[in-house]
Parts: structure tokens; sequence; C-alpha cells
């Protein structure tokens, strides 16, 4: 017997990152091939008419999946009976903005968009915020939502994570899906720390510290980090666009692993609120490494954390005390 | 590596020992104009599973026009960075032959876009000469038994032409897409039931992918708990399904230009990807669907022509439905269809001159 469909509301369904993440959510790719699901899509009245040609689509796809579709500029219909919102509204960045350019912008609809949600949305309803400034516009959606859980309300860094597995794979010649436990802490910005001290390999011999394996503490500490930190901003002058597939790609497996649990043995990065692990300021969006399981998150403890990693991690999370700073400043 | 067929690097096994835990061979498969906006709806979609399955590695090889090279390098770039444990590489360029190299499956996307208010003939002549220099390059570089499928508009022509100078690729293996046209067919008349998608099955989608095409839901059928009932019955409205429904479906194409500004990219993709999926993997017993192919004369059709068909689909090879009952005003539509592509052809060759 098939499965009760579960409600998915996508925010800015009607722009590149949606269009791309829409199809994917029908096909199962964020919840397994076999849970239906319905999609709410939501976007600003200037986008009435392409959003109505993204529910077309959708329709002429023939899913099988896919058990519904509402596409509609109002937030009360949209949030009504969600079990899943992802965030993807807002203002894009464009070529040559840093994501603070944004923040004003995004820091009046998140304000919004959280009350709509918490007064409409299902009863445990997950959410992903992934328009950018993304841990700032969390912050602010959990500020203005509060009878929404703070640990339900979490934001993507899986990109960067993603990407920082990539870049391992592509420098020891290994396929991906034999990296892991990469680790993005913090702000998904140019701050972020994209960090392998404790990634491994799978190899014919037995899982391998990434760090031995590379064998070059100066590119992971300096051409790593650096190449993961701006490659949004490096996909941004090929395409001229911003990232979208892989955006939403790592939406879904963000989604996929919070509620279907991760692997045994490995871990993934999620922005969530702060409980003051690892000495971070508690109350911020902050990316750790986490594992999830029965439909919950928990910050991986007890990691090593040496000198340089330390650094690193304080000056994400002072970029991010000042992003909620600017944007509370937005809000007077 | 790449002299096994698609099908038997599908269903190996390594026989000696205890293999559960190891993988299949990846497939390796080409997309044209793989930067243009189906490309990056399809890519991710193959990177997934959905075309050849969940269990299925897959290599992609990107090709496009060296105007589109920085572009088409941020599409691998976003591949690598998404981490799909199913692709086992990426292979951009804009040189043909190493984009053709070794492919067991070709989705030729690439062409001139229509824009709205173009006609399908007005793009012809622009992607003749295009199909006739793809078609050398598969023929030499593609691996034995590569099944192709051409989506750039004009479908039907443009794979008539690439079928025509690539003599070497058996004609069978030369499709084009009109899925998405019979997907269109059933989301419509699903709608119309107020049933959902999947539970209606065999309508037929004959000829061109163009608006002559011919939406028929004489053969269609809803699945219910208590068994199959005949559409036609259902809707219980020939008028509708011989006028409104066929021109909802033959139009689609325009509706949504309209709506989004852009050529349907997301079910053109997805729609790529099942004509594949099941013409790979074959069809659910007792349901067909449309494949544009190589007519043998079924039904009337001018052999040689890439018209479509409803198909079922078994051990990698599509066979023409037999034996469905046409009536007139089927003939009617199905034999204009194959007349404007029989004048396609004409102008076609006539580009080529």
């Amino acid at each position: 017997m098939a499965k009760d469909p579960v409600r998915v509301l996508v925010t800015g369904a009607a722009g590149q990152i949606g269009y791309a993440l829409v199809p994917m959510i029908a096909r199962g790719v964020m919840l397994g091939p076999d849970q239906p699901v319905i999609l709410h899509m939501l976007d600003i009245p200037p986008a009435a008419e392409a959003l109505n040609g993204v529910r077309m689509e959708l329709v002429d796809a023939a899913f099988p999946l896919l058990k519904g579709v509402v596409a509609t500029t109002d937030a009360v219909e949209a949030c009504t009976g969600v079990n899943i919102a992802v965030m993807v509204g807002g203002f894009p960045r464009k070529e040559g903005m840093e994501r603070k350019d944004v923040m004003s912008k995004n820091v009046s609809i998140y304000k919004s968009q959280a009350s709509a949600l918490e007064a409409y949305a299902a009863p445990n309803c997950k959410v992903l915020v992934v328009a950018n400034p993304a841990n700032t516009n969390a912050l602010i959606l959990k500020e203005f939502a509060p009878s929404i859980p703070a640990k339900n309300i979490t934001c993507l860094t899986r990109l960067d994570h993603n990407r920082a597995l990539g870049q391992i794979s592509e420098r020891l010649n290994v396929q991906v899906s034999d990296v892991k436990n990469a680790i993005i802490w913090g702000n998904h910005s140019s701050t972020q720390y994209p960090d392998v001290s404790h990634a491994t390999v799978k190899t014919p011999s037995g899982e391998k510290p990434v760090r031995q394996l590379v064998s070059d503490d100066d590119w992971l500490k300096g051409e790593f980090i650096t190449t993961v930190q701006q490659r949004g901003a490096a996909i941004i002058k090929a395409r001229k666009l911003s990232s979208a597939l892989s955006a939403a790609s790592s939406a879904c497996d963000h989604i996929r692993d919070w509620v279907l649990g991760t692997p045994e043995g490995t871990w993934v990065s999620m922005g969530v609120y702060s409980d003051g692990s690892y000495n971070v300021p508690a109350g911020l969006i902050y990316s750790f490494p986490v594992t999830c399981n029965a439909g919950e998150w928990t910050i991986v403890q007890g990691l090593s954390i040496d000198e340089f990693s330390r650094k690193k991690l304080d000056a994400t999370a002072e970029e991010l005390s000042e992003e909620k700073a600017l944007a509370y400043s937005c809000l007077s | 590596m790449s002299s096994l067929s698609l099908f038997q690097r599908i269903v190996i096994r390594c026989g000696l020992t205890s293999c559960r835990s190891m993988e299949k061979q990846p497939v390796k498969i080409m997309v044209t104009g793989a930067a243009g906006q189906i490309g990056y709806a399809l890519v991710p979609m193959i990177a997934r599973g959905v075309m050849l399955g969940s269990d299925q590695p897959v290599i992609l090889h990107l090709l496009d026009i060296p105007p589109a090279a920085e572009a088409l390098n941020g599409v691998k770039m976003e591949l690598i960075d998404a981490a799909f444990p199913l692709l086992k590489g990426v292979v951009a360029t804009t040189n043909v032959e190493e984009a053709c190299g070794g492919v067991n499956i070709a989705i030729m996307v690439g062409g001139f876009p229509r824009q709205e208010g173009m006609e399908r003939k007005d793009v012809m002549s622009k992607n003749v000469s295009i199909y006739k220099a793809q078609a050398s390059a598969l023929e030499q570089y593609a691996a034995a038994d590569c099944k192709v499928l051409v989506v750039a508009n004009p479908a039907n022509t443009n794979a008539l032409i690439l079928k025509e100078f690539a003599p070497s690729i058996p004609a069978k293996n030369i499709t084009c897409l009109t899925r998405l046209d019979h997907n269109r067919a059933l989301g419509r008349i699903a709608q119309r039931l107020n049933i959902h998608v999947s539970d209606v099955k065999n309508v037929i989608i004959w000829g061109n992918h163009s608006s002559t095409q011919y939406p028929d839901a004489n053969h269609a059928a809803v699945i219910t708990q208590a068994g199959e009932n005949s559409v036609k019955e259902l809707v219980a409205d020939d008028k509708w399904l011989h006028d409104e429904f066929i021109s909802f479906v033959q139009q689609r194409g325009a509706a949504i230009i309209k709506a989004r500004k852009l050529s349907s990219a997301l079910s053109a993709a997805s729609a790529a990807c099942d004509h594949i999926h099941d013409w790979v993997l074959g069809t659910p017993k007792g349901t067909w669907t449309s494949m544009g192919v190589c007519s043998d004369g079924s039904y009337g059709v001018s052999p040689g022509l890439i018209y479509s068909f409803p198909v079922t689909c078994n051990k990698g090879d599509w066979s023409i439905v037999q034996g469905l009952r046409i009536d007139e005003p089927s003939r009617a539509r199905m034999d204009a269809t194959a007349k404007e592509l029989i004048e396609e052809k004409t102008l076609a060759y006539s580009c080529l001159d």
C-alpha cells in the first residue's frame, strides 16, 4: 500500500534553483523512490506566469510520485499543511556581489515568511533555508517563528560539503562516493571553514585519512580551502548564473539524510542552531558536522580541533555575529 | 570496455565469485547541447539514475559549441560539486570526436532552439547541417549498438538526417522524442478524469513531434482497483477527444513558451529519461509507450520515415504494437502527419544542396 503523500514547499519556485529542484523532488530524490509528494510552489506576483509554466511542466512530466501541485503567489496557501519547506526564494547573488550585499533585501522577506510558516505549516515542519545569506535568513526565520522548534530550522551547507568531497576526489583521483566525513564549519559564505582533518577515503585496504593520502598540509590549509570557499563565485564566472543544479541536488541530500538518516559511520554538514558545541556562540545558525537518525540531527561531539582550525571556526562565527547585528539593524 | 553492447553491459555479472557488492560497469552517455537549458535539466537526472536505474553507474560526455565552452565547463564543475554517487566521470568538450568516443547512449539535444512564434520548419535548415556532421562522428566513434535519441527540433527530421548519414548505425537504433507529447497526453486525460496520471496508460502519439502530431486516446485505458476501463468510455465525450484534447497536446509546447518565455526543459529532460529507461529496461507488461522510430510500413506509414508509433520494449529493442484498429478520423490524421514528414524530408534535402 502506498505511503501518504508528504507536502513539500519550495519558495522562489519559478527561479533557477526551483526549476532544478522540483523535478528532483518529484522523482523521489529528496525522500525516496517510494514516497509520494505534493509540491507547494510559491513565488512573487511578477513571476506568476512563469510559476504556472513550471506547474504545467510538472503535470506534463507525468511523474508517478507527484500526487499534486499547488502553484501560488499567496504565502498562506503555499505554507498550508507543509511538512517540509525549502526556502529558495530571495534576492539572487550576481557576479561581483558579496552575500552581505543581498542581506537587507532578504531580511524582510524572511520575517514575513516566518509568520506564514508558523501559522500554517504542519506541526514539526522541517525547514531548509537555501537563499543567501542562508544562515542569517534562517536565523531571522527562527526569531520570528518562535513556535517552530529551533532544531527544525536549518540552512544549506551541504553544497559546500559536497564540493569539498568533490575537490578531494579530484585531487586523489578517486570516486567521490569513496570520500566521506568532510566538515563545513560556520557560515555558507567565503568565511566557511572546509575541514578534512577527520575525512577518510575508502580504499581496497580499508578507510584511510584524507590528510595522510593527500600528504600536503599546505594544500589542505590553503588552496583546498579557498577553492571550496570561492566555488560559488567560480560557478557564476563560468555560467554567468548562480549554481542551481548542484544547489538543488544538495538540498535534496540535506533533507534526505535529515529525514531518512545518515549512513552508519558517516556524518554530513548542516547549518543548525548552535547549542554552544565546540565553543561556537549559542544562538547562531552555524554549520556543524551532524549525524541524523529518526528525523533528528545531532552534532558530532568530541572531534579534536587544532589551533589552525580554532581560528577558522572563530572567524566564521564572528562573521555570523556581525551578520546578525547587521540583519537586526535592517529591521529597525 | 566499449566492445560490449549496452544491454550486455547492463546485465553482465561476474560469474565466478560472489559479487553482490560489485558495481555494474559504467554506461557512457553523451548529451549534446549540454550547456543549454534542456541539458542542464537532463544531466542531474542522468546522474541520479533516472535514466538507467538507481544501481547503474554512468559516465557523462557533454558536448557543446565553442562559444558555450565556459558555460559547459561550469556544468561540469557543478556535476562534480554535486558529489553524485553514480557519476563515475564527466567529459566536457567542444570536440565531437572526443564526445562521441565509446558512448553507449547519445541524447542529441544540441540544435537551434525554437523561440516564441517560430514554427519548427523555421529552424530546420540550421539543424540539418548539424545533424549531418554529427552523424559521421557518431558512426565512427560511438560504441557498437549505441542507442540514439534525438530531442532537438525538428526532432523526426533531424533523426532522419542522422540516420541517412550514419548508415552503419542500425536504423532501429535511431529514434526521436515523442514521449514528452505522450506524457502530456496522459496528464491531460488524468486531469479530465480527476485521477492520478499513473493510472492512465496506452495513449499513442502518432507521427511528427510537431503541431500535426496525432494524440490518440482511442486505445487508452484507466487502471482501477476493479481492472482496466476504456478512457474513451470514461471520458464519454468523443468530441472533446477528437478536438480539444488533440489541440491541447499539439499546442502544449507553445503554451509552455508563452508562460515561461522559454522552451520546455524540465519536462523534455524527464521525458528523455523515460524514453531511454523504457527502451533499455523494457516497458511494463500491458503497457506501451510512444517513440519516434524508423517506419517499416506499419499502419500504412511510408517506410523509412522517422514516425512516432506505439511501441513495447524488451531486452533493449522496441517493437511497434500491431493490430490496433484505426478508425477513419485517425487514418486522416495519421496520413496528414506523415505527409508533413515527407514535406520536411524534401525540405531538409533541399537544404543540403
